[in-house]
């Protein structure tokens, strides 16, 4: 038998599998706001809970209770540690995926998009989630310390306060559109 | 043999009632309207199996004369299914101008590939020749449905219910016609009969998807949305890569500094 024979039937298998992914509706896990609250919500991140967040895996509490209280205790906070930065972790995965989400609206409402910037963007969830993945296994199993977030969280809260300028920069541009259009009668697009 | 033969009769003309029964649905519903390359994919179909019925009883259904009459309409048809694909994505995709510029010249350049492909790995035999286009242009209509419909996952498009069902229908028969192709190019002489019976039988069932599909009347042109000016990508687009980018960068320094930690 023919290699081409084997291999046309990987490549049906392939693509139905892939189709039935790309096609099955979306899951109530899914579903998500409606386009304009993810453009008005955008900048609302999780990184609003930093602060708790830090204290909650700040280095100093936990040398601190290891030396004081008991060793089951020290183990249990270890744990809820672990927990908390994983939550964590999951949070600012949600920031990225609305990051994106508003990307993906932008793209979808403008006359003309660049490849180069939809690719790399594809690239860059790629790789997120596979970093995501690994990071989020190695604290489930005990692998890796607690991470220091600190630059981590400034960064998404850096962005958030960046993209909501974007997005108020991006009504107000939209607005000027319509109005300069309402004089003359159009339609946009 | 003589089961399969019976059993190939009777699918056949039921195929046939069933596509003057899509062809009426169109035409009553006037959906042939909104999708005119579908309506002339179910015309032609229509014509071939009428070619194809003259063409066995005059010549039979073994002469070369009626092979190369069956094969010659065959890319008619598979020609006229192609177009109802392109129709189909232009209906999703052509509403978002931007996506709809990158997507055709991404789906005209796989279409390409695949054929390429599908040549590249068929038999360097002419009386295969044939065979292997048709499943060349069948993998390459499939993979055009998918393309559109992973840019509809990604890009989150609300795709209408009939546009699901039309396009389930066509990428499920060109998949079974890449496989069925696939197995009658290796066991040619013992597998025709059988080959054209589940031809048939995957058409049979497209047919029944297409016309629940059409049973409703479609709205000629879905709404619009509005655009936004092209200077807000430009802005934003390159901004969100590079905070996206950092995003990254960090998880990256996470784990490796954490790494190094243990």
């Amino acid at each position: 038998m023919r290699f081409s024979f084997y291999a046309f039937f990987a490549l049906v298998g392939v693509l139905l599998l892939l189709f039935v992914w790309a096609a099955r509706k979306r899951t109530r896990r899914e579903k998500r706001l409606p386009e304009a609250r993810v453009l008005e919500e955008c900048g609302r991140g999780h990184v609003a809970h930093l602060p708790q967040i830090r204290q909650a895996l700040a280095e100093t509490d936990y040398v601190y209770l290891s030396q004081k209280a008991p060793a089951f205790v020290a183990r249990r906070v270890r744990q809820e540690r672990r927990r908390v930065a994983s939550a964590y972790l999951s949070a600012v995965r949600e920031d990225f995926g609305s990051l994106l989400r508003v990307a993906k609206i932008i793209a979808r409402l403008s006359p003309e998009v660049a490849a180069l910037h939809e690719f790399e963007r594809i690239r860059l969830t790629a790789v997120f989630a596979w970093r995501y993945q690994m990071i989020r296994l190695q604290l489930l199993a005990g692998l890796m310390p607690i991470p220091q977030l600190d630059g981590l969280s400034d960064l998404v809260s850096g962005l958030s306060v960046r993209m909501e300028a974007a997005m108020k920069e991006l009504g107000e541009r939209a607005a000027d559109l319509a109005s300069s259009l309402d004089g003359r009668g159009s339609d946009i697009a | 043999m003589g089961e399969i033969i019976t059993a190939e009769k009777a699918l056949w003309a039921l195929s046939v009632l069933l596509k003057a029964g899509l062809f009426a649905m169109l035409l009553y519903r006037k959906n042939h309207r909104v999708y005119p390359y579908l309506f002339t994919y179910v015309l032609v179909t229509l014509v071939q199996s009428l070619v194809l019925f003259t063409t066995y009883r005059v010549w039979g259904f073994y002469s070369p004369t009626s092979r190369n009459i069956a094969w010659g309409v065959q890319a008619l048809v598979i020609a006229a299914r192609a177009l109802a694909v392109a129709e189909i994505c232009r209906r999703v995709l052509a509403r978002y101008q931007g996506i709809w510029e990158l997507a055709w010249r991404m789906l005209l350049a796989t279409v390409g590939l695949v054929l390429v492909y599908a040549w590249a790995v068929s038999r360097p035999n002419w009386q295969q020749a044939i065979l292997s286009t048709d499943r060349g242009l069948e993998l390459a209509i499939a993979v055009a449905i998918l393309i559109l419909f992973l840019f509809v996952k990604y890009y989150e498009i609300v795709v209408e219910t009939t546009v699901l069902y039309l396009s389930t229908g066509l990428f499920f028969f060109s998949v079974f016609s890449v496989l069925n192709n696939t197995i009658l190019e290796n066991w040619l002489h013992s597998y025709a009969t059988l080959w054209n019976l589940l031809g048939t039988l995957a058409f049979v069932a497209s047919l029944l998807l297409w016309i629940w599909a059409v049973r409703e009347k479609q709205p000629e042109t879905p709404s619009e949305p509005e655009l936004m000016p092209q200077s807000a990508y430009r802005t934003l687009a390159p901004q969100i890569n590079l905070r996206l980018r950092n995003l990254n960068e960090q998880l990256s320094q996470i784990w490796h500094v954490e790494g190094k930690r243990r």
